[in-house]
């Protein structure tokens, strides 16, 4: 179980990180929800050890990170671009995690992966040939494929058309639950956080809200889901009445 | 047709040079209003070629120069201008980098003699190759730093959190990724070495005889054949970059 506890960042006088606690339990996503700026960059990043907390503790299992390195914590984090490495092929960057942990069979656990992503035909291609979603979907792939403690998703699908973002919304809902993967999933999508989330938390100036159930999230107006319910419900009411 | 004039009248005028230079470096007796120098000798080529001669050892001491300031300064600034790229404080440590070329490389040398005279370092190779770096070194840390954009920090910073160690990320990730920096700053670096002459004058105080040193020296001799014949010595490491990347520099004309 990921646990954080009490954790606070501050830039300069600007407190991006308040007193940030919570619980996430093996193979449970929790989606978080909040605007640009509340601090969810930052969150994943200090639970991936990429940024250093000015306090507060991050544990796995009951074993503190805070000395770990990003290298040994088994946390991966994932930004909105895909991030893969240029100068490799889709099968190296699947292949990299595996590589880096001289792992054996990678031949065959990276043409799985690339079966399970669709993949297959593109394997040897350079990222600079595929498609916005292609891409999106290699970095999800190099970052499950040797199975990390924790995913950490920074809005990984917000630069995606609607189309492409549902399919990988349902990719990863797949993946999720076949391998059990452990996710802090960040997003300021409304409908993807509700699609995605075993739990739910909303993200506002640096503080995270944890809701105990997916009603109260949907209940809470700060979270915005009423209104997007609201929209809904008129544009229907609307086609309804339409002569 | 027009494309052909241009390369025709670029590939002579880098051409032109070591035509000139080679008659004078074989020829003898060449005066005005002769057309063609009245002896042709091979006696200086000969001297460079074999035994101890002036020439062998300033060519020998100003290939090891630049090869030690080419290689570390392009190592130094690699490593350096990724610690600037990551500072709070960036432009301040950029602002030192430029802080050798404000001051023009004359004055420089003026200002950093009195330290290697101090040290014991004056008239001495190591005191050139020193004061070489002070002029190599901000070059490629300035250099390196359209390298370390925000996209490249962000993938070592994946690297490291699909659990690559630092030196497994240097290997597989950055120097793939900077291979044809690396390679421009290496030659650039070797190339401001080869050619420096101020800092070494100064600081070699005439005892460190590079071959730009030696050049000057002849030329105030007025032996045009040996100041011919290390001029195209000097001349040759530009003409191979040259040669070595032709498809590109004659391809945009």
């Amino acid at each position: 179980m990921l646990t954080i506890e009490n954790l606070h960042k501050t830039y300069h006088t600007h407190t991006v990180l308040h007193q940030v606690t919570l619980e996430l339990p093996l193979g449970q996503v929790l989606a978080v929800l909040g605007r640009s700026g509340c601090g969810k960059t930052t969150l994943l990043k200090t639970v991936a050890g990429l940024l250093v907390p000015d306090a507060g503790s991050i544990n796995w299992a009951g074993a503190s990170m805070e000395a770990a390195p990003p290298r040994n914590r088994e946390m991966v984090y994932l930004s909105q671009e895909p991030l893969l490495f240029p100068h490799l092929s889709v099968f190296e960057n699947i292949a990299y995690g595996l590589r880096v942990r001289k792992e054996a069979e990678v031949q065959a656990k990276v043409e799985r992966m690339l079966q399970e992503l669709e993949l297959q035909e593109h394997a040897q291609k350079k990222p600079a040939q595929l498609s916005g979603g292609q891409r999106q979907r290699v970095a999800f792939g190099r970052a499950i494929i040797f199975l990390p403690r924790v995913l950490l998703l920074d809005e990984p699908f917000a630069s995606l058309d609607a189309q492409t973002r549902a399919s990988m919304q349902q990719l990863f809902l797949r993946l999720a639950r076949k391998y059990s993967i452990t996710a802090l999933f960040v997003t300021h999508d409304v409908k993807e956080a509700l699609l995605i989330g075993d739990r739910f938390a909303y993200m506002a100036a640096g503080k995270l809200r944890i809701y105990t159930s997916g009603e109260a999230f949907m209940e809470d107006p700060t979270t915005g889901v009423r209104d997007e319910l609201a929209f809904w419900n008129s544009i229907n009411h609307k086609i309804t009445n339409l002569p | 047709m027009g494309r052909k004039i241009l390369t025709a009248i670029l590939a002579t005028a880098i051409l032109l040079p070591f035509l000139f230079f080679g008659m004078l470096s074989v020829g003898q007796a060449w005066f005005y209003p002769s057309v063609l120098p009245q002896r042709f000798t091979l006696a200086n080529w000969q001297e460079l070629l074999a035994g101890q001669s002036e020439l062998q050892v300033s060519l020998l001491l100003s290939v090891i120069l630049g090869l030690g300031v080419a290689i570390l300064s392009t190592v130094a600034g690699f490593v350096i201008s990724r610690e600037i790229a990551r500072a709070k404080y960036k432009n301040r440590w950029l602002l030192l980098a430029y802080w050798p070329f404000v001051l023009s490389p004359v004055v420089l040398a003026i200002l950093v003699q009195r330290f290697f005279l101090l040290t014991g370092m004056s008239g001495e190779v190591i005191g050139v190759l020193l004061g070489q770096l002070i002029l190599a070194f901000p070059f490629a840390v300035i250099f390196f730093q359209s390298f370390w954009s925000h996209e490249v920090l962000q993938l070592e910073q994946q690297s490291q959190t699909l659990g690559a160690t630092a030196v497994y990320t240097l290997q597989k990730v950055l120097l793939p990724l900077a291979r044809p920096l690396l390679l421009i700053c290496f030659f650039q670096t070797f190339l401001i070495s080869w050619f420096e002459y101020g800092l070494t004058q100064f600081i070699g105080v005439g005892k460190v005889k590079t071959l730009p040193i030696l050049v000057f020296k002849y030329v105030n001799e007025a032996n045009s054949s040996h100041a011919a014949l290390a001029s195209l010595l000097i001349m040759l490491p530009p003409a191979l970059l040259l040669w070595t990347n032709k498809k590109f520099i004659f391809r945009g004309i």
